[in-house]
């Protein structure tokens, strides 16, 4: 009996643990944080008016999220891609994303029927709604995810700086 | 304690790097905070622009554009932006009738008390959304213009 909960727990672990697994949820993390970070960049003011629309912060308070939150995505997706810093990138990210969680929770319990600004800042586009938390409680999953592991697997930029 | 300070370090790094990439790109860009210093428009991507003081003048001043008050009607009593019609957002419904007579290419320059306010922005999106064409949205609003003297009305 205990043999068979050893070898269960060991599956479990070596799963979790799994580097193709973990190089597929650091690519799925990365790729949808430089994605998103895409259209931000390009528009910083529209980001604004995203960010202006949930009612939590003043107009200073929103430039200044909109100038440096959409590069912080797109060094933290490139870094899960890559390989730099992955775990200060997971860090990030994991906390960037409960803290959008939490915007579309509140948004959601005053009644507001806004745009969430992720991915297209177009005002017409993706409303917020109990998908969205969905969507975002899986990719906190994934981010602690990578925080609990030690090994992540392949990066990239050594095999750059292997080349040179 | 070593790999704490390391990862502590890391993210330091990436958010410092974060920082000077969008400051760096929005001074080049001319948008963001420098957009509003060099009195530019700055385009939203969608019909709506934010603009600024010295944008709101000009367009008083050449009369190309309907100013409108989004704040409760009495505030808008106590003082306006001269000229400006009050719409605010419990009223959007009530004042369909009016809004039917402007032409949809009109330029409107919408704002609020400040730029804490958001009844600005949301009153665009709903004129936005009644294809309204040219909608900027001043945000500096009535405080800033009061503040530098321009013309007022009272009712």
């Amino acid at each position: 009996m205990e043999k068979e909960q050893l070898s269960h727990r060991l599956s479990v672990k070596s799963i979790l643990t799994n580097t193709v697994l973990i190089f597929f949820i650091r690519l799925t993390l990365g790729v949808i944080f430089v994605i998103s970070s895409l259209d931000k960049i390009a528009d910083p003011d529209a980001f604004t008016l995203s960010i202006l629309n949930y009612k939590v912060i003043g107009f200073g308070l929103a430039t200044a999220t909109a100038t440096i939150l959409p590069p912080l995505e797109l060094i933290c997706g490139l870094g899960l891609i890559l390989g730099i810093y992955p775990r200060s990138s997971a860090f990030l990210i994991t906390a960037m994303l409960v803290i959008f969680t939490i915007m579309v929770i509140s948004a959601l319990i005053r009644g507001l029927d806004i745009s969430c600004g992720c991915f297209s800042q177009n005002p017409d586009a993706e409303k917020i709604g109990y998908l969205k938390i969905l969507e975002n409680s899986g990719m906190i999953i994934m981010g602690i995810w990578l925080l609990c592991i030690r090994d992540y697997g392949v990066a990239f930029i050594r095999l750059f700086r292997q080349k040179k | 304690m070593k790999a704490q300070k390391k990862v502590l370090l890391e993210i330091t790094v990436i958010i410092a790097a974060a920082a000077v990439f969008g400051f760096v790109y929005t001074f080049i860009t001319n948008q963001g905070f420098f957009a509003e210093k060099d009195g530019h428009d700055t385009s939203t991507g969608s019909n709506l622009e934010m603009i600024s003081l010295e944008n709101a003048k000009e367009l008083f001043d050449s009369q190309e554009a309907l100013f409108i008050d989004s704040r409760h009607n009495f505030d808008y009593n106590r003082g306006h932006i001269h000229g400006a019609i009050n719409i605010g957002l419990d009223s959007i419904k009530t004042a369909g009738a009016v809004l039917e007579t402007i032409p949809k290419e009109k330029i409107f320059v919408i704002y609020c008390d400040g730029v804490e306010c958001n009844s600005s922005i949301e009153l665009a999106a709903e004129l936005n959304g009644l294809n309204f064409k040219n909608i900027k949205i001043f945000f500096g609003g009535w405080q800033e213009w009061k503040k530098n003297n321009y013309p007022i009305d009272y009712q």
